[in-house]
Parts: structure tokens; sequence; C-alpha cells
């Protein structure tokens, strides 16, 4: 089916929570690759009888690509021999079917094929250094199937914290909208804010949101606000996407309460935030502090949050936060990968196992489940694993069935080393238990809303028609680790769980006005500092049209 | 009356892994009249811009099509065959020349083969590194562990050491490694006999984490070591492409391990000094689409690591019985080079017709950056734009593309 054809999906219990509908058994239409209210009766038909139909997932937060990334795969070639992928066979042969590798940071062509083949048609890569633009935009055009769009890293960039040192916080607005423009991304990162600035000048990190950079008074609050309210004025479809100060350290829940209360009155959205919410601190251990950290996200509208609940199992541990991949790789002997990136970021990598036995690597485990049972909106708490963070994109379906089945979360947390989990709420018995609907949620509806992307997450007319469809199984696990059919755009991807198709994906990235006053400051410290020309620094020849200011 | 000469600015040109993109090239009617801001290995890269533009098939001059068909029918017909990486391509010819590699089930290899060692050694270890403004802007200490950058780097120094700003002073040390020296005017030398090299490297690093050195290491090696973690930021710069004799293999992991130790007490990049060409970009574009960087074999029908199979040694061997060159042939390391005589080659490229290992299928096209645009990777893995600021042949892009389109069809 190409993707202009017609198509009705028919007799499917459609879970569509942004448009209400909660399992109800209706038919679902598409024609030109978006859902119609209806097609002719000639239109060709889907039988979706006794299945369940959903919107496309989308991941609002991953590492998909770039080079971060890549600097992952060249450092796991034994990952890469253990888990090969064969090239496919496509029914359109005009179509790339590429082998490629696995593990938990695959190649591109095995990633789009990948994610497709979870049921997800929309991935966002969450951080890339501006300079390096180039090379993810390079790495989306072989990566197939999946809509795709990437956050640019701004918390620790020399030129922002200049404009703030010199008191010209009120340029940030016009250097965050050309720079996005300018690089063809989507949204503005912060990562540890300050704290990668502090490490590449020769220091450890930041402790706190007060911290001062050396003389300056600049501050990873003061970086904080400025960029929120840069993207509030811009009105960028999605909020400044926050990994707070202190990430993986004991006690770090406040800090993540004090990025909150900074942020108070503007919209953000808190990444990862399981790997924010410990209580403790150095010499007095950890615990949990999901309770405190999700109660004031649940009071607060404002906010959203993804969890990065940690997969006990292999992982590859790879951010721009890199004074913290120092201290893991310290800590751990793990090999390991530093990049100090153009006086824009950091790349800390170190490959990881969250071992079941391991009293950190279970607390962190049940962190993430706390959050999520302890979320009282969905639409402001979804799922993500910070791939490959806490573990690969391929582990979302066991991480819905620990939420959606009680039994065997409990089952799992008899397995896990205690000794840091007094005090968690998940042994007092927590036995909420997440519906299909809460799952449609998690994993579409609301990561397509905290985004802004109006076309995706749900299957209301107009929106593009990207549509999974689970035959329903006992083992919930293993529904949404297989689904039977799955449609991009209108167009047939995944015919009985097997990958039939891979047409291109669109570049999700916006370019918002800006005073072109900047330009000329922008040029001039180019000229100083960067090693890239200002001329050759954005990138051209993005085809598809950039989203629009909300 | 001729034209008046053309100035295109802000090229980039990859005579040299720095890939300097301030380059002005004037070109007069259909050659380069200047290239300005280069250096001596710039000069010579961009040259007059003048290049052939041969099509040839098995010694008469054909029709590109024809040509292609030809390839298309050798390269099909072969059980096994090699694809070369070679020089002067873009990252997007490269990305098509990976996916003919996949659909033949051919093994991969790149200039990157000849060192593989250091890949290996990244490979076990990770690596402590940082691109180029970073390194201007914030290394007080610089080593220069047996190279001088103004041999095969001329402009590294004054571009990408040059004084800026919120820079500290900065201190060159050479470190002489016998025939391998740092540079004449550096602050400061010592010397470190090729033998004892490994050794030094391990002392230092013991010094650093605060162990006893042993054995014969030089003391002034290891009051280096104190001084580099004495300071907030140094930069180990050695050449990841020696030249001359062969080093101990032991060298990559001993620097990588020397430089992961400095970020302890202090902060240290490790700087991996590489050619020209594109040859940082074979490796991305490799590690992106397979997994590794570099020895990539699709004959089981999926991407495998071979590292330790040299592409001259699987000519010698008949391992493979064609191979497809993209890229210009004087690219090509010399035993790879010698070893592509004895199987039928295609070469697709800057300067195929004029491929000393004399290609059964030649298909001269234009240079990346001369006369074609794309994406080009600096030695730090910066991606640059390409230019093309003058009309050249056929490019090498639309020649990978059609030769894929003839494999593709039933």
């Amino acid at each position: 089916m190409s993707s202009g054809a017609r198509l009705r999906i028919v007799g499917g219990a459609v879970y569509d929570p942004a448009n209400g509908v909660d399992g109800e058994v209706r038919d679902v239409c598409i024609e030109g690759g978006r859902i119609v209210a209806q097609v002719g009766a000639d239109a060709p038909r889907l039988d979706a009888a006794g299945m369940i139909v959903m919107p496309g997932g989308v991941d609002i937060h991953a590492h998909i690509v770039g080079a971060s990334v890549n600097q992952a795969r060249r450092l796991l070639p034994e990952e890469h021999a253990r888990d090969v992928a064969p090239r496919p066979t496509l029914d359109d042969p005009t179509e790339p079917a590429r082998s490629g590798t696995g593990g938990t940071v695959p190649s591109t062509f095995t990633t789009g094929y990948r994610y497709a083949g979870l049921g997800y048609t929309t991935v966002m890569d969450a951080a890339i250094a501006p300079s390096q633009a180039r090379h993810a935009h390079a790495e989306l055009d072989d990566t197939p199937i999946v809509d795709a769009g990437f956050f640019a890293l701004l918390g620790n960039d020399e030129y922002l914290v200049r404009l703030l040192a010199a008191g010209d916080g009120a340029r940030a607005r016009d250097y965050a909208a050309w720079l996005l423009g300018a690089v063809g991304g989507f949204a503005v990162k912060i990562v540890n804010p300050g704290g990668i600035a502090r490490w590449k000048t020769g220091g450890r990190n930041v402790t706190g949101i007060d911290d001062q950079l050396g003389s300056s008074h600049v501050t990873p609050r003061l970086i904080l606000e400025t960029l929120a309210d840069a993207a509030d004025a811009l009105a960028l479809p999605h909020p400044v996407h926050v990994h707070c100060n202190n990430l993986g350290q004991p006690g770090n829940a406040a800090t993540t309460l004090d990025t909150m209360r900074a942020l108070a009155g503007r919209r953000a959205h808190l990444t990862h935030l399981q790997f924010h919410s410990y209580g403790g601190g150095q010499g007095k251990g950890w615990r949990s502090a999901a309770r405190e950290v999700i109660e004031h996200v649940n009071a607060h509208a404002e906010l959203s949050v993804d969890v990065g609940q940690v997969m006990l199992g292999p992982a590859t541990t790879l951010t721009a936060d890199a004074p913290v991949e120092y201290l893991l790789h310290a800590s751990s002997g793990r090999k390991w990968t530093n990049v100090d990136v153009e006086l824009e970021s950091g790349c800390g990598i170190v490959p990881y196992t969250y071992r079941e036995r391991a009293a950190v690597a279970a607390l962190q485990w049940a962190v993430g489940l706390e959050l999520f049972l302890l979320a009282k909106d969905p639409w402001r708490a979804v799922l993500s694993t910070d791939h490959p963070n806490g573990g690969s994109f391929l582990a979302y379906p066991e991480l819905i069935r620990l939420l959606m089945d009680r039994a065997y979360r409990d089952e799992r947390l008899r397995r896990v080393n205690p000794r840091l989990l007094a005090g968690s709420v998940l042994l007092d018995g927590l036995g909420r238990e997440y519906s299909l609907s809460e799952v449609a949620i998690i994993t579409r509806a609301a990561p397509a809303k905290l985004l802004g992307l109006r076309h995706k997450g749900h299957l209301g007319v107009g929106a593009d028609a990207d549509v999974t469809i689970y035959s329903r199984d006992a083992d919930i696990a293993k529904m949404f680790a297989t689904p039977r059919y799955v449609l991009k755009g209108g167009t047939l991807v995944v015919v009985e769980g097997h990958l039939r198709r891979a047409p291109r994906g669109c570049r999700i990235h916006v370019r918002p006005p800006y005073d072109r006053a900047v330009s000329k400051d922008l040029k001039a410290y180019f000229d100083r500092y960067a090693t890239v020309s200002f001329e050759n620094f954005p990138v051209r020849g993005l085809v598809d049209a950039p989203v629009e200011a909300q | 009356m001729s034209a008046p000469p053309q100035r295109t600015e802000h090229v980039t040109c990859l005579g040299c892994g720095c890939a300097c993109d301030d380059i002005t090239v004037v070109t007069g009617t259909a050659m380069i009249l200047d290239a300005e801001n280069s250096c001596r290995l710039g000069r010579a890269w961009f040259g007059d811009g003048v290049v052939p533009a041969v099509i040839r098939s098995r010694g008469r001059a054909v029709a590109v099509e024809t040509a292609l068909a030809d390839a298309a029918a050798l390269l099909a017909a072969a059980r096994r065959s090699l694809v070369f990486l070679a020089g002067d391509i873009s990252c997007e010819t490269q990305r098509v020349a990976i996916a003919i590699a996949d659909r033949l089930g051919a093994v991969v290899h790149s200039p990157t083969s000849e060192i593989v060692a250091s890949v290996l050694a990244a490979q076990r270890r990770g690596r402590a590194t940082a691109t180029l403004a970073e390194i201007r802007l914030r290394a007080g200490l610089v080593v220069w562990w047996g190279v001088d950058p103004n041999e095969r780097y001329p402009r590294f120094v004054s571009r990408y050491l040059a004084a800026v700003d919120g820079a500290p002073p900065r201190c060159g040390i050479a470190v002489d490694l016998g025939a391998r020296r740092g540079p004449a005017d550096a602050d400061e030398r010592l010397a470190v006999p090729p033998t004892a090299e490994v050794a030094a490297l391990g002392a230092m690093r013991g010094a650093v984490l605060g162990h006893d050195p042993r054995g014969t290491v030089p003391a002034p090696a290891v009051i280096l070591a104190r001084r580099l973690a004495e300071a907030p930021y140094t930069a180990l710069v050695h050449d990841a492409e020696p030249v001359g004799p062969s080093a101990d293999p032991d060298r990559n992991d001993a620097l990588i391990a020397l430089a992961q130790a400095l970020n302890g007490p202090s902060r240290c990049a490790l700087l991996s000094l590489r050619g020209g060409g594109n040859r940082s970009g074979a490796d991305a574009v490799l590690t992106w689409q397979t997994g590794f960087p570099v020895a990539v074999d699709f004959s089981r029908g999926y991407p495998c690591y071979r590292p330790r199979d040299d592409p001259a040694t699987l000519l010698a061997r008949r391992e493979v019985d064609a191979a497809l060159v993209v890229g210009a042939p004087d690219t090509v390391p010399r035993a790879v080079a010698q070893a592509l005589g004895q199987v039928p080659t295609v070469a697709i490229g800057p300067r195929a017709s004029t491929a000393a290992f004399g290609a059964a299928i030649a298909v001269d096209t234009g240079v990346a950056g001369i006369h074609e645009p794309g994406t080009a990777f600096r030695m730090d893995d910066v991606p640059l734009p390409l230019s093309a600021p003058l009309a050249g042949p056929l490019t090498a892009l639309a020649a990978m593309h059609a030769l894929a389109d003839r494999l593709a069809e039933p």
C-alpha cells in the first residue's frame, strides 16, 4: 500500500486517548497518508477484529544518532558482533534494504527498522551538539521509517555563557532561535547547566543550581531561567528539555526540586527524572526520593517529565554530562570515552550493566517505577528509558508489563537487591496497574502533545496515519514487542510482524524568527573562537517544512 | 574576452585532516587560479583543478552507461569483492559505496585499515579527547608526542593553536622519539628512546596515578607527567598515521591510558592527527551504517568485523576476486595498490583512469570539495560542508548512485 492509498482498518478496539476513545470498536480510515473521517466502500480493508489499535508510538527522549552515539557505536564492537541484523526482504526493491547491527546502540538502518518493528513511528534524539548537527542529519537520512528530530544542546554553550556574563541575557532568545534554525533542531536542550562548562575548564562539576561559573555571576539557575524564558517567548512547540544538575548522585532530589522551583511559572520538561530522584547524600548513602519529586510535579501543571526507567540488564551510558561519566568510569573501571565538544558541550560514554543484585541498580529500577506509579497525570509523566542509558528502547514492552501487571512487578521486586529499598513505596504494596489507555497516553498521546506535534499521537481526522495494531496476548510484553501491523504515514511497514516497507522518515525541526542583529555579534564570536566558519555552520537543504510555533 | 576570476569563500580543504574551511578559491575559465589561505599541502590538493574525464572499460573509451553496466556485471559476477573507500570523496558518496558493499556481500576497507591497531586500542579502552576549538581555548600545555605538525599538518598550529582571548599562556613540549621528533620551535623538549616509548608512557601513567615509577624510564618523562597532572588542561598530540619505522603497537594503548589517567587529577585531551581526503568521514559513515569503523565484511549478509584482515593480504590470497575502488587512486595505500593489480578492478573517482593499478573499468569523476559538494569530517570528527568552486566532470556521487541502480536491477 502506498502513502497515497486508501485503507479502512476494520473492527479493532481503538485506544486514542487524545480523542477520548478508550477501547471502542470502530473503524479507522486512511487516505493520502492521513487519518480521514471516511473512505469509500471500495477502499481496501484491513481486518483488525479482536485486535488493539493505537496511534504509532512517539519517543520523546532517546539517543539514536549523532557524534556521541557514533562514538558509542565505535566503542561496542563486541555488542554488535553478538547482535547482527541481516538485510530484510522488502516489498519495494527501490527502498534500501540494509543490514546492520544492534546491541544497545544499533546502527542507523537497524534503529529505524527496530523502532518500526516495535510500533514506534516518531523519535526525538535528545542531545545534539550544534556543531555536529550536520552529522546527526546525515545519520537521520540513513534511519528509515521513523519521523525524527533532535534537541540542540545549549546549557553549557560558550557564547550563551558569555552573553549571560555580560548581562545580555535578553539576546539569548534570538540566539536560541538562530541556532535552532541554523542546525535544523527542534527544541532547546539543557544538560547539567554549567556543569559541563566547569568540567571543561579543569574543574569537576557544579554541586547545585547556585554555583557560580568562574568569577562570573552566571549560575545554573540563570542558564535555566534564561533558556526557559527564551523557549516560551519563541512559543517553541516543545519547552526547554532539562537534564538537571547532579545526575546519578545520592541526595540529588534536592537539586531537582530546586530546579523545578527555579522554573516556576515557566513551561519545562524535566527528562529522565529517575536519575534525579535520589535521597541520602555523600556519606549518607542512597534512598528513594521519588515521592517528594513526583509530588512536586503532580502539583505543578506547567511541568512535564519522562521517567528514564532503568531496566535491569545491559545499557550504554551516553550523555553530554561528561563529568558524570568520568565518575562512572572511575568507580566501575569500565572503558570510557570523553569528548569535549567545540565550546558547546561534552560527551561521555561508559558501557554499563544494571544488575538486579546490585543495590544501587535495584534502587534506580525501583525509583523509576515509583515515579510512574505515583504520577497523577499520565499526560505529564511519560515513558522513556533514556535509551540507551537506562536500557534499550527494545525494553519498552517489558517496562509496560511492569506497569500493567502488579503480580509480575512484585515478583521482580522480590528478586532485586533490597538493601537500599527501605522506605520505597514499592515495598508498601503500591498496587496501581496501568490500563491500556494509560499506556497509550504515556507512549504516544502524551509525548506527542508535550512535543507539540499536532499530527502525531492520535487518530483524529487530519492526524498522520501512523498506526500500530497489536494482537491481544496475555503476555503484555510480548504483545507490545511484536505488533501485528504498523502503518507509517499510511504505508504498511510491518505486516504480520515482518518488516515489509522502509520509506524515509520526515525531519521534524523548527525555524523560529529572530532579530537579525544577533548575526553580526555571532559572526564576530565565530571569527574569534570557533574553528568552523560562521558561513559554514548552518545546515542547509532540509526538505521537510518546519513545525510551526505554538 | 575571458570572464573575470570568480572567488568562492569558505571552501573546505581536504589536503590534510585539518580540513581548514577558510579557503578562498579563485577560479578562471575551467581552472583554479589560487587557493588563498591554504598551506603548501592545500595548494597541492587544490592544484589547478583540472582533472581528466575519461570513461573506459577494458581499454576502450565508452559511454558512462556502458562503463557502469560493465562495472555492475563485473561486481555482480564476483564471488567476493573488496570495496575500498579511498580519499577525496564525500560522506554522501561513502554512504552509497557501503550500500553497494552491503548488497554485494563485499568486504569494505579504507586507509584506516593501515592503522587498525589504534582503532582496536580505542575500542578496548575508549579515549579522552576534544575537538579543536576546545584545545585551542583551554590547553596550556601541549605535548608533541613524536610529531612535528608542520610536516603533515602545516596549518595546525597557526589555525588550531592560535592565541585567543581567554586562553592560557601556552607551553609546547616536544617529546622526541628517535627520528620522530617534535617541532623544532617547541618551548621545551625531551628525548625518549623509541624502544622505551611504551615503558615511558606506562611510567608516566603510574606517576599520575601515584605509583612509583620503575625500570629504566628516563626521569624527565616522569617529571613531565607530574607537570601534566598539575596543569588545568593539557593536550597530548600524536600522529595517528606515523610515517617511517613501525612503532610499538602497544603505544596506542599506552597513550590512551595516560590521557585517561590525567583526567583524574586534571583534564587532558589526546588528539590523534589524521590525514586528508575525508578518511575520518569513512570511519564515521561505516560506523553508523554497520556498527564498525573499518574492515567490515558483508559476506554473511550482515556486517562482520574483520580488523585483522588487511586488504592487501585479502587481495594477495585471492580471498576477493574483484575490487571497487571509490575515490582517488593515489590515496590508496601502496601495498593495497600493488595488490589490486591481481584482480579485476572498477575504479570510480577523481583521476580513476590514471590509477597505477590499471583498473579494468575506470570512471573519472570530480573531486569532492573542488567539483562536487557534500560533507566531510575533520580529524576531530567535526563535520564540515564541502563546496564546489569549479565545474567538473561527472560527480562521484552520481556515478555511484547510477552503479547502485544498475546493481539493483533484477
